[in-house]
């Protein structure tokens, strides 16, 4: 996205379809083709590029067993395909892209802070300040655009306040991420924004490092195991990951976990009258909506999958969106059902890769929504925008909503009779069900 | 019946996800290695569902001799 968001927050020439740079027109839609793929040919070749941006054939794996194979094996399965793509902007050190036993080392250095237990006190001391004054700025209007007012940035926040980054730096934080996670669009802004973001964290590094404060940069900074320090390009890459890694996929899941209650209002009362529900329902909008569909491996040796030879130095696409939609495991796999029996999903990968920020992740998205309910009564579809605006949930390697238009009882105001009749709510319902 | 609930210190990686499902049985240690705090402490289903989550598979659930997870 080329838009520049100013300091009040809100963007300049905002284009919904610009979230989605790397799919091609009309992925709208990926789940039946993906439910045919499962069906008939469990492992097939598609198109792909390599790191010097050649068309190579890969093969695409779509049922539970096969990708959770493929992502626990690896030995087999190198992350060196990731590396490749992420190096130019996030360093040679970048977590994801990393093997055995680099990987372990490095990981066991940065991942302490984002154990479920460190993380417990953010909840009410950093993301529910973010997450309320991102909703202040609507709550009187009775009405807002969820992605651009409120998914889309406060991810991106979060981390800001994470990093303990003075208040006067995130709005060109803001600015930085946004170049950074629209690379794939904008390769030049994106690579000059890496550039000068890291030499912002340099400074915030060794700022720490001379005054060390009780922050998630200090602890990295610092972070030693059997005397073994990260190094200072380590600890960048990790910093810098954080945005593609941690805000991008955040806004995107919060987004497509509003949508699926929106689009099943007797679920969001359920939910709205009892908040225990939330955890099994941010697992199960997960499942089905998770932001990032596929990831990619490398064969490092000659190999079969479902049957199919692999060879050596064939890139493997694990398509996470198909294995949570396997029907062998799930029944109604593609309906959103916050009460279904949890069994673990695979949106956060699985084996040694296994998302580290996945406990920030489901706290952050907790948090959103129910601060959302919370303030803003009887938060519901706005039907018209969603008619007018075509909005939808789009895309097929990134996916989430193209705008989530909404109508509430502005804050003081007296409550509102309901505005759709029961006819037309259940109509509405039935259109947003057939589109996601 | 109490549970037998291992950690295989060499398979576990330190996500967390463990902690996650069965926040009473599992704990997180400074070490970056789960362990078990209290056999007791979730209801079945959830132990069972913390082993299953394990993006490792270091986790191992007994009921007497038969292994449920």
């Amino acid at each position: 996205m080329t838009t520049v968001l100013d300091a009040a927050g809100q963007f300049s020439d905002w284009d919904p379809l610009a979230q989605y740079p790397i799919d091609p027109p009309g992925a709208r839609d990926p789940y039946p083709r993906l439910a045919e793929c499962r069906r008939s040919k469990p492992i097939a070749t598609r198109n792909a590029r390599d790191e010097h941006g050649n068309i190579v054939d890969a093969f695409e794996v779509y049922r539970y067993d096969d990708v959770a194979a493929v992502m626990r094996d690896n030995t087999t399965f190198s992350s060196e395909s990731i590396r490749a793509d992420m190096a130019p902007v996030m360093g040679e050190h970048v977590l994801v892209g990393m093997d055995e036993p680099d990987h372990k080392r490095l990981r066991s250095l940065v991942q302490f802070p984002f154990r479920p237990k460190s993380i417990a006190h953010w909840e009410d001391e950093l993301v529910r300040p973010v997450v309320d004054g991102m909703i202040d700025r609507f709550v009187d209007r009775g009405h807002a655009e969820l992605v651009q007012e409120f998914t889309y940035t406060y991810p991106v926040q979060v981390i800001a306040v994470i990093l303990g980054l003075p208040h006067e730096d995130h709005l060109q934080f803001h600015q930085w991420a946004n170049a950074i996670t629209n690379f794939a669009a904008n390769p030049k802004t994106g690579f000059i924004a890496a550039r000068e973001l890291r030499a912002y964290f340099a400074d915030v590094v060794e700022d720490r490092r001379k005054h060390p404060r009780d922050d998630i940069v200090t602890e990295i900074a610092v972070a030693e195991i059997d005397g073994e320090r990260i190094s200072d390009e380590e600890t960048f890459s990790f910093l810098q990951l954080l945005l593609p890694a941690g805000a991008e996929t955040t806004y995107r899941a919060t987004g497509n976990f509003l949508f699926g209650l929106l689009s099943n209002p007797d679920q969001l009362d359920a939910i709205r009258a009892d908040r225990s529900l939330m955890t099994q329902a941010v697992e199960e909008s997960i499942r089905w909506g998770p932001p990032l569909l596929i990831t990619s491996r490398i064969a490092t040796k000659d190999t079969e999958i479902a049957g199919t030879p692999v060879p050596a130095g064939s890139q493997v696409i694990a398509n996470v969106g198909s294995a949570n939609r396997d029907e062998t495991r799930w029944e109604r796999a593609d309906e959103f059902d916050i009460f279904r029996e949890s069994v673990p999903m695979i949106s956060f990968g699985v084996g040694v890769h296994m998302c580290l920020g996945m406990h920030l992740a489901r706290m952050e998205m907790r948090t959103a929504v129910n601060r959302l309910l919370d303030r803003c009564p009887s938060l519901r579809f706005d039907a018209e925008a969603i008619e007018r605006d075509d909005v939808h949930i789009h895309g097929e390697t990134f996916r989430s909503p193209t705008a989530i238009p909404v109508l509430f009882n502005p804050s003081g105001s007296p409550p509102q009779a309901p505005a759709p009749t029961a006819l037309g709510r259940q109509s509405h319902t039935e259109r947003l069900a057939s589109v996601t | 019946m109490t549970l037998r609930i291992e950690v295989d210190a060499e398979k576990c990686m330190g996500g967390g996800n463990c902690e996650f499902w069965a926040p009473k049985t599992f704990e997180m240690g400074d070490d970056n290695i789960s362990h078990v705090i209290d056999p007791d402490g979730d209801p079945e289903e959830k132990i069972v569902l913390a082993a299953q989550g394990c993006p490792t598979q270091a986790i191992a659930v007994w009921r007497g001799e038969e292994r449920i997870a």
